[in-house]
């Protein structure tokens, strides 16, 4: 019984010696790098000021196909380099509207891919990278390849990401007017019953009170959809 | 004379500008390992801990490893992780990506997973990277309500594009990667 009890306690704590070991691992073999990393990182942001790339986010709004990269590659890293996770996503305010959830997509992509090269832009999430470069190297192979490719895939990917989304966002947006042309009509159809065959016959709330109908309307109706209207039409 | 003066004022003002920022700069690094690290790296060892000292490890190694030490296995894994219905539900603080990711660097360093699919391993764990954060960020970049809703299922549905096709970006990109060691 003893015996039993003893093993199981032992076992218990072995969960935790393990965790222990695993964990002066980390800290003697990370954080000294890491400090020294992060300090020279954030001194190089403090000295350039971070306002700097300010002028690229205004160039990058231009409509055209060879602002493309810089929209969705030259602004982004920089931002996430020099902003951080989540500040970086400020530069959103540069671009137009329709652009600016491509914009989103592409950088919140790179505060990963950044990591292993400069871990200052997403300390909290370090672990994304870490917890497979330390099986990398848990093997005795350098990570810094690793860090490499995963910055420059990371750059590739993020263009790619900024560049679907923008086209599905157009799609979306496109979609969104059309159907809003549709309720006009729709609509319109209600309020003149004789226009129309088929206005009024399968409404809800056939109250017969065209008054309380036109009053009901716009409760009826998501709330602030006659105002951006014309905002959306320009964005498509 | 006080042309000399005004010179040694200039350069002391610029060192000590420089030095200042130095100082910071440590400060807020320090604070960032104690604050936000750290505490990462004890949640991390105590699930590595876990997983290695329990059977858990070994019952990954045997239906997970071989799902992530294949390119078609991790098309799968990131696929999962953007439905766009789950992406948003596995993003917070990115704890999920963090999580599978220290698993998987427990099997590559166990030797279960081959090295080389570690760079496409990174990509398939994270496509829903941000997914939760979408009407946040896009606030953070002054955008309007109405745009919020456009884009936030417009990131979503691109992530069922973009995700698998970071993969196969990645997996190519791992060519050579480790090779013949």
């Amino acid at each position: 019984m003893n015996e039993t009890l003893g093993r199981w306690a032992e076992n218990f704590i072995g969960l935790f010696a393990a965790g222990g070991q695993t964990f002066v691992g980390l800290v003697t073999g990370i954080i000294p790098l890491l400090i020294v990393l992060l300090t020279a990182v954030n001194a190089l942001i403090r000295l350039i000021g971070v306002e700097r790339i300010d002028r690229i986010g205004e160039i990058a709004g231009r409509p055209g196909l060879r602002y493309y990269p810089i929209r969705y590659l030259l602004l982004p890293a920089p931002a996430v380099f020099l902003l951080t996770n989540p500040m970086a996503y400020t530069m959103g305010r540069f671009l137009p509207e329709s652009r600016k959830p491509a914009y989103y997509d592409s950088a919140v992509s790179f505060v990963h891919p950044i990591l292993g090269l400069f871990p200052h832009a997403n300390p909290a999430e370090l672990f994304v990278y870490l917890g497979i470069a330390t099986g990398v190297q848990k093997l005795g192979l350098p990570i810094g390849d690793l860090a490499v490719r995963y910055f420059y895939v990371g750059l590739i990917v993020i263009f790619m990401r900024g560049v679907v989304t923008e086209i599905i966002t157009n799609i979306m947006l496109g979609r969104k007017a059309a159907g809003r042309e549709e309720t006009d009509e729709q609509l319109l159809a209600e309020m003149h019953p004789t226009l129309s065959e088929h206005g009024g016959a399968h409404r809800p709330h056939d109250s017969g009170h065209v008054a309380d109908e036109i009053a009901d309307r716009p409760a009826g109706r998501p709330a602030g959809r006659p105002a951006d209207r014309p905002a959306n039409r320009e964005g498509a | 004379m006080n042309g000399l003066n005004r010179l040694l004022v200039r350069i002391g003002k610029a060192v000590g500008g420089v030095v200042g920022a130095l100082y910071q700069a440590g400060r807020d690094s320090v604070d960032t390992v104690i604050r936000n690290i750290l505490p990462f790296m004890a949640f991390i060892a105590l699930i590595i801990g876990i997983i290695t000292k329990t059977g858990v490890g070994d019952f990954i190694a045997r239906h997970l490893a071989p799902l992530a030490g294949t390119l078609p296995g991790l098309l799968v894994i990131s696929i999962v992780c953007a439905i766009p219905v789950l992406s948003p539900l596995l993003g917070p603080g990115a704890v999920i990506a963090q999580i599978v990711g220290t698993l998987l660097g427990v099997q590559i360093g166990a030797g279960a997973i081959p090295p080389q699919y570690a760079l496409p391993a990174l990509f398939a764990i994270n496509p829903q990277v941000g997914c939760d954060f979408i009407p946040v960020g896009l606030a953070l970049g002054e955008a309007e309500p109405e745009t919020v809703e456009v884009g936030v299922p417009a990131v979503l549905f691109s992530r069922m594009i973009t995700g698998p096709a970071a993969v196969v970006i990645a997996w190519l990109a791992s060519f050579g990667l480790y090779a013949g060691k």
